[in-house]
């Protein structure tokens, strides 16, 4: 994609989003409906050029005021429980260079959770159950939901979240359950050589990689020294090209560009009502805000 | 009592451990009444499904929908071209006409279960190819604004699409499947759609954690006001829902009493509805035995074709 093409793809996708910032300063999933942290945060970041502004400033209070007392962050208005998209609150955190207290609490709030069959009490149960999906119990990731089992895509948006703010925290074990969660990921890598939502096989017949997760599960190793990702790339290059999905061939293209592959330009027309896919396109762009998903050293 | 089912465990645990398959439930006293289900052949996509559909309807006992907000709800999964895994579009398409024929206002809504990209998955499934603006009145159900119904499945809170909430009617539009750990999923199991992703993720491991059969009938007893319309004209045997094969059927299967519908499928499927753990534990919800539905259009026993069953539910089998 070239310079000025790329500004165009960029700049019609912000556009989009300018146009569809609720009153309360977020976005929600599509266009018209009610705000949700998700989207928001990426609207956010998508427009990180923008941090100044005031309307930036209104979606940035709108997620300052969902972090819940116990340091998690609630998913919208009208849901109160910790989310797991607590870990995209704390990204943004790290776009913005916030690293207070509400900060400080969000990745405390992070390295709390793990997947539930890592829990001492699960593992020490595990000792005497058959392992039929063959995970190691001892690679915690994190879950969708407080109390239950651990998925690829919240441990990479996990792990997203962590690398980022890991220089500005000094946490016992941060560095360690990064580790696990790397290994976790690592080991759940499908034979086809990405990644499915969870495991690589279900009952035995080995599963195929999605779009979203193989990129998703790509970020999350970022600088992950023990990982040689190459053929992981290639994969995530390959679904890249016959990928429909317009969210997770967005993903993608956030993800192979973190890892500076290259990609030719998305000739395909904006879809103005999918605010989350829109603001990954454009964070997705040559010059849009993928590096804010990076880890900081690499940044 | 904690019961771990060792079919349960590996779904609730994604891999490792199962303190969490759902406590087993008593089964129910029987549902005395009796209902109604229409099964019809259709012997391909290409038929006149609109005509057929409204045949079914009407056999079938259809509340007055005239005025009323009717949400279609099909079953959108996985997509590969291989195989037979969702609701067929042109069954959705002639649903759609039919019910609007009938004075409703309807939308279609869906929340698969592990992909993220429903439109995506709308797309590949071909379902573009046969509504226009297909973006108008179909809702994602794992992304839509979401309201609280109070306790649920365990939790204080438990939040669902206000769209779903708002319906006045849920029209059930499942493929006829096998399912490698439900034992079928059909118009009863298609609710597992209605749990919003962007609160509980994808897969939606909470209701795996509450048991899979408890969640079925639990999502059943919330949800009252529904009618089942079953795509078997193909169905999948086999690994279904997904991994499984295409088995043509021929028919679609009409009802209110879901679980009439689900006993009715079965038996077409060559399996007993009385042995599939979520018909147990539903029994005072609606009908199962024959004796209690009254069979309109086609008898299903000459219908039956036996699916493919997986070795661990090769005991489900109709005799």
């Amino acid at each position: 994609m070239n310079r000025k093409m790329a500004g165009i793809y960029r700049s019609e996708r912000v556009e989009v989003l300018r146009a569809h910032q609720n009153a309360d300063g977020g976005w929600g999933y599509f266009a018209g409906k009610r705000s949700w942290l998700e989207p928001t945060v990426y609207g956010l970041l998508a427009l990180h050029e923008e941090m100044d502004t005031a309307h930036w400033q209104r979606g940035w209070n709108l997620v300052r005021s969902w972090q819940l007392p116990d340091g998690s962050w609630r998913p919208n208005q009208q849901v109160t429980e910790p989310h797991w998209s607590t870990a995209l609150a704390v990204t943004l955190h790290c776009a913005r260079r916030q690293y207070d207290a509400p900060f400080r609490r969000g990745v405390e709030w992070l390295l709390e959770q793990r997947g539930e069959e890592s829990t001492t009490m699960s593992r020490f149960l595990g000792l005497f159950m058959e392992n039929h999906i063959g995970h190691d119990r001892k690679f915690a990731g994190w879950p969708w939901l407080p109390g239950t089992t651990s998925w690829i895509e919240p441990t990479s948006h996990a792990l997203v979240a962590l690398k980022r703010a890991a220089p500005h925290v000094n946490l016992t074990g941060l560095r360690r359950r990064v580790a696990l969660a790397e290994a976790m990921i690592l080991q759940r890598r499908c034979a086809d050589g990405g990644w499915n939502y969870g495991s690589r096989a279900a009952l035995g017949i080995a599963l195929p990689s999605y779009p979203e997760t193989t990129a998703l599960a790509l970020l999350g190793l970022q600088s992950c020294a023990d990982a040689d990702l190459g053929q992981d790339l290639i994969r995530a290059r390959e679904l890249w090209q016959r990928c429909e999905s317009r969210l997770g061939r967005a993903w993608l293209a956030v993800s192979l560009r973190s890892f500076l592959v290259e990609i030719p330009a998305d000739e395909r027309p904006i879809a103005k009502n999918d605010i989350l896919a829109t603001s990954l396109e454009a964070l997705a762009a040559p010059n849009g805000g993928f590096l804010f998903l990076r880890p900081e050293a690499r940044a | 009592m904690n019961v771990i089912s060792r079919r349960r465990l590996p779904l609730a645990a994604a891999g490792a451990l199962g303190s969490c398959g759902g406590a087993k439930q008593e089964q129910p006293a029987a549902f005395a009444g009796r209902s109604v289900v229409s099964v019809l052949k259709a012997s391909s996509y290409d038929a006149d499904l609109t005509r057929t559909i409204l045949l079914g309807l009407a056999q079938a006992g259809l509340p007055d929908v005239r005025g009323k907000r009717v949400l279609l709800k099909p079953n959108l999964v996985e997509f590969d071209r291989a195989t037979a895994i969702n609701t067929h579009p042109r069954v959705v398409l002639a649903a759609y006409e039919a019910l609007r024929f009938l004075g409703a206002s309807v939308s279609i809504g869906e929340g698969p279960g592990h992909r993220r990209d429903t439109f995506g998955l709308t797309e590949e499934a071909g379902y573009w190819q046969q509504f226009r603006a297909l973006d108008d009145y179909f809702v994602d159900l794992n992304r839509d604004d979401v309201r609280s119904v109070g306790p649920f499945l365990g939790r204080p809170e438990f939040y669902f699409s206000e769209t779903l909430l708002a319906a006045d009617l849920i029209v059930s539009l499942p493929k006829m499947k096998t399912h490698h750990w439900a034992g079928a999923t059909l118009s009863m199991k298609n609710f597992f759609g209605a749990v919003p992703g962007a609160v509980y993720g994808w897969p939606k491991n909470l209701l795996h954690y509450h048991g899979i059969a408890n969640s079925i009938v639990a999502l059943n007893r919330r949800f009252r006001n529904t009618f089942a319309i079953v795509d078997g004209i193909v169905g999948m045997e086999g690994n279904g829902p997904i991994q499984g094969q295409p088995r043509p059927m021929g028919a679609l299967v009409f009802g209110r009493d879901l679980i009439a519908v689900d006993a009715t499928c079965c038996r077409l499927m060559g399996i007993e509805p009385s042995r599939v753990e979520y018909l147990q534990l539903a029994a005072d919800l609606g009908a199962i035995p024959e004796l209690q539905i009254d069979q309109r259009g086609e008898n299903p026993a000459a219908l039956r074709k036996n699916f493919d069953l997986l070795p661990q539910f090769a005991g489900l089998r109709l005799g």
